[in-house]
C-alpha cells in the first residue's frame, strides 16, 4: 500500500525531504515505518527518542497501525509562540 | 467569537486589540509573545517559523475553542506568524475577553502554554556564526 510521509523542522533536515510517499506492507505500524527512514536517513536517530507523530493530522502513538493513502508526519517537539 | 489566523505578514497589534472584546466584557487580556535578540547566551539576529500548515490550524483551533468553552470568553483572537519574523516583532498575539478579568488571564496562559506544547510550530534561531531549531519550551 502507498502512505505519504510529511517531515518538519530537524526530521526534515535529517531525511532531506518534506514530502514523500512510500510504499509499505498492510498493517505497518508508525515505528516500523520510521525504522525504515532511519535505515537511509542515520542522522534521524539522534532525534528517535522526542519525535512526535500524526496521522492525518491528528497526533498518534509509535504503535498506531497505518492504512493505505495515510499522511503519517514525523517531527520533533514543537516550538511556537 | 473565536478567531485563530496564521499568516506570514507582520501582525497588526492595534487591529487586533481593537477588535477584541464586546460591550458585556469588562476585560480583555493581550498577550504578545515576541522575537528577542538572545538566548541561551547567544545573539540571536532572526527567527524562522516553519508550520505543518493543516494541522497548525486544527490545533490552534482547538485551543482557542476550549479556552472559549472552559472560561466563558465572549471573543477570542488568536494570531501566529510563520516564515522569517524579525527581532522586537510579535510572533504571536492572543487576545481574550470576558466579563471578568480572571477568567481572560487563565484562558490566555492556556492558549500559550498549549501552542508551546500542541502546535506543530517550530522555531529556528539563527545566529551571527549558524542556526538551530528549538526543541525545548521556554
Amino acid at each position: 500500500m502507498k502512505i505519504k510521509i510529511k517531515a518538519f523542522a530537524s526530521v526534515r533536515e535529517a531525511c532531506g525531504f518534506d514530502e514523500k510517499e512510500l510504499t509499505v506492507s498492510d498493517g505497518i505500524t508508525v515505528k516500523e515505518v520510521v525504522l525504515l527512514l532511519e535505515k537511509s536517513h542515520g542522522s534521524l536517530s539522534d532525534l528517535l527518542e522526542s519525535l512526535l507523530y500524526a496521522i492525518n493530522e491528528d497526533y498518534c502513538h509509535d504503535d498506531a497501525t497505518l492504512s493505505s493513502g495515510d499522511t503519517l508526519a514525523i517531527f520533533p517537539p514543537v516550538s511556537g509562540g | 467569537m473565536v478567531q485563530v489566523v496564521i499568516q506570514q505578514e507582520p501582525i497588526d497589534i492595534t487591529r487586533v486589540t481593537a477588535d477584541a472584546g464586546t460591550d458585556s466584557d469588562g476585560a480583555v487580556v493581550v498577550f504578545i509573545g515576541r522575537a528577542r535578540n538572545n538566548s541561551n547566551g547567544r545573539t540571536v539576529t532572526r527567527l524562522e517559523y516553519e508550520i505543518y500548515d493543516g494541522m497548525a490550524h486544527k490545533e490552534l483551533r482547538k485551543a482557542a475553542e476550549d479556552a472559549s468553552a472552559r472560561w466563558s470568553l465572549n471573543s477570542c483572537i488568536v494570531v501566529h506568524r510563520y516564515g522569517p519574523v524579525a527581532i522586537g516583532e510579535a510572533s504571536i498575539i492572543i487576545a481574550t475577553s470576558a466579563p471578568h478579568r480572571d477568567n481572560a488571564f487563565e484562558a490566555a496562559q492556556y492558549i500559550i502554554d498549549t501552542v508551546k506544547e500542541k502546535v506543530p510550530i517550530w522555531k529556528k534561531e539563527y545566529y551571527s556564526d549558524g542556526s538551530s531549531w528549538i526543541h525545548e519550551t521556554e
